[in-house]
C-alpha cells in the first residue's frame, strides 16, 4: 500500500512536468514541422526567471509563476527569429533546424552558466515558489502540498490550452495550419504569427514545466537537458503531433519511471522507460497514439 | 593538368598525406603534435558520422556515444582482462557494431527525425548509467581496496589500463609519435572506406533513393536494410576510434557521452560540409585549430561553438566545402567550360 501511494505520487508529478513540456514541442512540431532543442535550456531559464523574480526583485510570490511564463514565451519567439524564421525554406528543415536550436540551446546554456558564474557563486538555489517539506500524510507516505499544487497547476494550465485550441479564434488558426499550412494560408491565416505564437506558448509551458522540477529538486543551470529528453521520449511514444497523445503518454511515462524509482533504485527511471518507447516503437513504428501513415517513410 | 583536376581527390589525398607522415620529422612541439592527432582522431567519428549522415541519410545523434562506447570496451577490457590494447580495440570495434545494430533495428524503419530522439536518448541512458555507477566493484577491491570505483569507474572516470604501447618501443621521449602514426592509419583507413563505400553499389543505391526514392524502391532498393548496413560499418571504426582515444589518454571520463563533446563534433560536422568528402577533415582542422588559437577563453568555448553552428545552419547549411564546390562552379561557368557530364 505504501509502495502504491508513493508510485501514483511520484508518478503524477512527473506526469504533471512531462505533460507541460511535451506538449508545448508537439505544438510547435504540429505547426511547423520544428523540433526546438532549445527546449530544454528554456526550461531552466523559466525556473531562473521566477527566482529572479521572487528572490532578487523580492515581489510577491503569487505572481512569479506568471512572470516566468511571460519572459519564457519572449525567449521562445526570440529563438523562431534567430532560428527558424531564416531556415524555414530549407529543403531539410526538419533536420537543420535540430542542429541549429541545439546550437543555439548550446550557446544559451554555456551563457547561462558564464553568466551565473560572474554575477553569483553558482551554486544551486532552493526555488522560492517550493512550499518545502510541508505535507499531509496519505497512508503513512508524507504527500507535500507542492506536489498538489503542481498536480493542480498541470491540470489547469492544460484545460486553459485545451480551451484555447477549442474555442477561440486564434486557436483554431493554430490547428488549422498544424492540418494544413497552405490551406489555412489560402484562407487568410498569417501563418507566421501562428509560428511565433506556438513557439512562445511552447515556451511559457516549458518554463512553468522548468519551475515545477526546480521546486522539488533546486534551481541549476543544467537541469532542463534531462527533462527535455524525456519530453522528447514522450512525444516519441505518443507519436509526434498527437496533443491527447502526448497527455496520456506523459501520464504512462511518468508512472513507469516512478514505479522503476521506487521499487528498484533511482539511476534505472530514464532507462526503463527508454526500453519501453524502444520496445513499443518496435511494435508499433508510429508511436502507440500514431496513425501509421504520418511517421513511415 | 585536365588529369590532375580529373583526379583531384587522389591528388589532394597524396599530398596531405605526403605532409602528415613528414609532419613530425619537423621539429615540431609535442602539444602541437598531440593536438593533431587529437585531430585525426576527431576527424575519423565525423567522417564516419558523415557517411552515417550525409551519404546514408541516418541523422543518429548516437555517433558520440559509439565513440565513447568503444572508449569504454577497450579501457574495460585492458583493465581487467589485462588484454593488449592492441587485441581490444576490434572486439570494442565489434561491440560498437552490435550496438548500433541494436539502435538501428528499433529506429532506422522511422522517419529521420525519431532517430535523431532516440540515438540522443540512447545515449543519455548510457550517459545516466555510467555516472550513476558507484556500487564498488570487488575486481577494484584487490586493486585498491581502500579506493575502491565502480566497475565502470562511475563519475571519477577509469584509467590504468594501458596505451599503445609505444613507449616500450620507441622510449620515454618519442612515444607520442607512435600514438600520431596510429591515429593517422585509423584516419586513413577511415577515409579510404568512406571512399570506397560512396563508390560501391551502396552508394549508388543511396543516390537512387535520393533522386528518385519511388523508382528506387519499385527496383528492389530497400533503404531500410542498407542503412543499417551503414550504420553498423561506421559504427565498427568509430567505436575503434574511441578505443584509440582511450589508448592514448590512458584515461577515460564520463564527459566522453557529454553534450559538449556533441557539440564539438557536430560543429566540426556542420562547419566543414555535410555530405562532403573532404568536409570532415576541413572541420576537424579548422576546429582544433580555433580550439588551439582560443585556449584562454575556454569558458566561452561552447557559446562561441553554439553560435557557430547556429550561423552554419542558417547562411551556410552546406558547410564550407559545400562553399568552396559553388564558388569553382561558378567560376567553371564564368571561363565557360561546363563540365555538367
Amino acid at each position: 500500500m505504501d509502495f502504491f501511494v508513493q508510485i501514483i505520487v511520484s508518478g503524477l508529478t512527473f506526469s504533471a512536468m512531462y505533460a507541460l513540456a511535451a506538449v508545448g514541442l508537439v505544438l510547435v512540431w504540429g505547426a511547423f514541422n520544428m523540433l526546438n532543442m532549445a527546449h530544454g535550456i528554456i526550461m531552466t531559464l523559466g525556473a531562473y526567471f521566477a527566482l529572479l523574480w521572487a528572490e532578487f526583485f523580492g515581489l510577491p510570490l503569487i505572481f512569479a509563476a506568471p512572470f516566468a511564463m511571460l519572459c519564457g514565451g519572449l525567449v521562445g519567439a526570440m529563438v523562431y527569429f534567430v532560428s527558424a524564421h531564416w531556415m524555414i525554406k530549407q529543403r531539410n528543415f526538419e533536420t537543420t533546424i535540430i542542429i541549429a536550436t541545439f546550437g543555439l540551446g548550446m550557446a544559451m546554456e554555456a551563457g547561462l552558466l558564464k553568466l551565473l558564474t560572474e554575477l553569483f557563486h553558482s551554486s544551486p538555489y532552493a526555488q522560492p515558489l517550493s512550499m518545502g517539506a510541508k505535507s499531509f500524510i496519505v497512508a503513512t507516505v508524507p504527500v507535500s502540498y507542492q506536489r498538489l499544487i503542481i498536480w493542480g497547476a498541470a491540470l489547469f494550465l492544460i484545460l486553459i490550452l485545451a480551451a484555447f485550441l477549442k474555442r477561440t479564434t486564434f486557436g483554431r488558426a493554430i490547428r488549422a495550419v498544424a492540418q494544413d499550412s497552405d490551406a489555412a494560408r489560402l484562407m487568410g491565416v498569417r501563418v507566421r504569427n501562428v509560428y511565433i505564437a506556438v513557439l512562445a506558448l511552447a515556451s511559457a509551458l516549458a518554463g512553468v514545466s522548468g519551475i515545477m522540477l526546480s521546486s522539488v529538486k533546486d534551481v541549476h543551470p543544467l537541469m532542463g537537458g534531462a527533462l527535455m529528453l524525456k519530453a522528447f521520449i514522450v512525444i516519441v511514444l505518443a507519436g509526434l503531433g498527437n496533443l491527447t497523445g502526448a497527455l496520456y503518454a506523459a501520464l504512462l511515462i511518468g508512472m513507469v519511471e516512478a514505479t522503476v524509482k521506487v521499487l528498484i533504485a533511482d539511476q534505472y527511471g530514464f532507462t526503463a522507460i527508454l526500453i519501453l518507447v524502444i520496445l513499443a516503437l518496435i511494435w508499433k513504428p508510429a508511436g502507440i497514439f500514431g496513425r501509421s501513415t504520418v511517421a513511415r517513410q | 593538368m585536365t588529369l590532375l583536376w580529373k583526379h583531384r581527390d587522389f591528388v589532394i589525398f597524396a599530398i596531405l598525406l605526403a605532409v602528415a607522415i613528414a609532419f613530425p620529422f619537423f621539429g615540431i612541439p609535442r602539444f602541437i603534435l598531440a593536438a593533431v592527432l587529437i585531430m585525426y582522431c576527431y576527424a575519423t567519428v565525423v567522417s564516419q558520422w558523415n557517411m552515417v549522415f550525409g551519404l546514408a541519410g541516418i541523422f543518429s545523434l548516437a555517433q558520440v556515444a559509439i565513440f565513447a562506447f568503444g572508449a569504454y570496451s577497450t579501457a574495460l577490457l585492458g583493465r581487467y582482462l589485462e588484454w593488449s590494447l592492441w587485441y581490444a580495440f576490434p572486439v570494442a570495434g565489434v561491440g560498437g557494431i552490435l550496438l548500433s545494430v541494436l539502435i538501428g533495428l528499433a529506429c532506422l524503419r522511422l522517419r529521420g527525425i525519431y532517430v535523431a530522439l532516440l540515438t540522443l536518448a540512447v545515449s543519455q541512458m548510457l550517459y545516466v548509467l555510467i555516472q550513476t555507477d558507484s556500487v564498488c566493484s570487488p575486481l577494484n577491491q584487490v586493486k585498491d581496496p581502500r579506493n575502491c570505483i565502480a566497475f565502470t569507474g562511475g563519475s571519477q572516470g577509469l584509467g590504468d589500463f594501458g596505451s599503445f604501447g609505444w613507449r616500450a618501443v620507441l622510449g620515454g621521449r618519442n612515444w607520442m609519435t607512435g600514438d600520431y602514426y596510429s591515429m593517422l592509419g585509423l584516419l586513413v583507413v577511415g577515409l579510404i572506406v568512406t571512399y570506397l563505400i560512396t563508390q560501391s553499389r551502396m552508394g549508388l543505391a543511396f543516390r537512387a533513393l535520393r533522386d528518385n526514392e519511388e523508382l528506387a524502391r519499385s527496383r528492389g532498393i530497400s533503404q531500410y536494410k542498407y542503412q543499417l548496413l551503414v550504420f553498423a560499418l561506421s559504427a565498427f571504426l568509430t567505436s575503434i576510434a574511441g578505443g584509440f582515444y582511450a589508448a592514448h589518454f590512458g584515461a577515460v571520463g564520463i564527459n566522453l557521452f557529454g553534450f559538449p563533446l556533441l557539440l564539438f563534433l557536430i560543429s566540426m560536422l556542420v562547419v566543414g560540409g555535410i555530405g562532403r568528402f573532404w568536409g570532415p577533415l576541413l572541420g576537424a582542422a579548422l576546429l582544433m585549430s580555433a580550439d588551439e588559437v582560443f585556449k584562454e577563453f575556454s569558458d566561452l568555448r561552447n557559446i562561441g561553438l553554439g553560435v557557430v553552428v547556429l550561423l552554419f545552419m542558417i547562411l551556410l547549411p552546406e558547410g564550407l566545402a559545400g562553399g568552396i564546390e559553388k564558388v569553382f562552379r561558378l567560376l567553371q561557368r564564368l571561363t565557360g567550360r561546363s563540365r555538367t557530364a
